[in-house]
């Protein structure tokens, strides 16, 4: 019983000394390996690249001044992955707040508000609870100017031992007034790899 | 007349604590292009540009381009990082640096346009990935 103990011990030790310790990664000096699968960097890489052909090409300048208001639309995940594309399209939303050249209402939004509070807090109006003079009034939100829409392709391939899979990060900027598209960019991400790793 | 002197006294020992501490800093000389020494050894840089592009408001957003050339098949890491007037950083999309792979004798053109148009200068900075 007890040398039967002893080398479980034993084998908790070995293991526990073999496993890899977790560590932080930075992603400012990430060098590490490349998965099958979509991760933060490809989420970066098409983020950066769209917007820094949004701001070279001056599609997002608005000639009246000011910032436009840009919307999120619908953004399609048509790969074999579990996406949450807030991934990329946060990243958009926040460099082009920064750039202080467009900024994105929370009031509008496909499956209703990105925030509900816009809407909630004006139903304190009327309501005796409130003092009336902080409860926002009528016509004060503001329409989208832009609306951001895309869609996220997977391709896979078997490339001689390989697998070779292959991602089309699609984007669209609509001006709202006129239907059309006024910025549209696309980034490929392909990557290759053992044709045993799980691409989905 | 004491008061008087008194007062003035007080004024200007108030107006000396609320000056602006010092900002700006000349400890280092910022270099525009940094390249690791690794990769002298497989590429040249040919060539590095920089462009501002007019804003409706007048304002002016930097953009750099630079072009390498490759002596041998290899991989390249690069990132540009933006500082405003006073030297700070300025934050764009993300703070990962951008690979490429370059064949021999190949050049690549590669640019980067600042995150906002505040952006006054850049440091480039070339590596090679591990």
């Amino acid at each position: 019983m007890l040398i039967r103990a002893f080398a479980v011990l034993i084998s908790l030790v070995v293991l526990a000394g073999c496993s890899t310790p977790t560590r932080y990664i930075d992603p400012a000096a990430d060098d590490g390996p490349v998965a099958m699968t979509m991760d933060y960097r490809d989420f970066e890489k098409a983020a950066t690249d769209a917007v820094e052909d949004m701001l070279a090409s001056g599609a997002v300048n608005n000639p009246d001044g000011g910032r436009y208001i840009m919307v999120v639309s619908r953004i399609t995940n048509d790969t074999m992955q579990r996406i949450d594309t807030d991934q990329l399209t946060k990243k958009i939303r926040v460099a082009l707040l920064r750039s202080g050249k467009v900024v994105t209402t929370t009031a509008v939004g496909l499956n209703g508000p990105e925030d509900a509070m816009t809407e909630k807090a004006r139903e304190l109006r009327d309501s005796d609870e409130f003092d009336q003079s902080g409860v926002q009034r009528k016509g004060t939100l503001q329409a989208p100017d832009l609306s951001l829409s895309g869609k996220i392709i997977q391709r896979n391939h078997k490339v001689e031992k390989e697998q070779q899979v292959e991602y089309y990060i699609q984007l669209s900027l609509t001006e709202l007034s006129s239907g059309l598209a006024i910025w549209e960019g696309e980034t490929p991400i392909i990557k290759r790899g053992s044709d045993k790793s799980v691409s989905w | 007349m004491k008061m008087f002197i008194l007062v003035s006294m007080l004024i200007l020992g108030l107006t000396g604590c609320a000056s602006q501490p010092e900002t700006s800093s000349s400890l280092i000389d910022r270099e525009e292009l940094k390249v690791d020494p690794e990769v002298i050894y497989t590429m040249d840089v040919k060539e590095l540009f920089e462009k501002r592009l007019e804003q409706p408001g007048g304002e002016r957003l930097l953009q750099v381009q630079f072009a390498v050339e490759a002596r041998s098949d290899t991989e390249l890491a690069w990132k540009v990082t933006w500082f405003d007037e006073s030297g700070m950083v300025v934050r764009g999309v993300g703070e990962g640096y951008k690979k490429a792979t370059l064949l021999t004798g190949q050049t690549r053109y590669f640019s980067s346009t600042a995150p906002n148009a505040r952006v006054t200068s850049y440091q480039l900075h070339l590596r090679e990935p591990k």
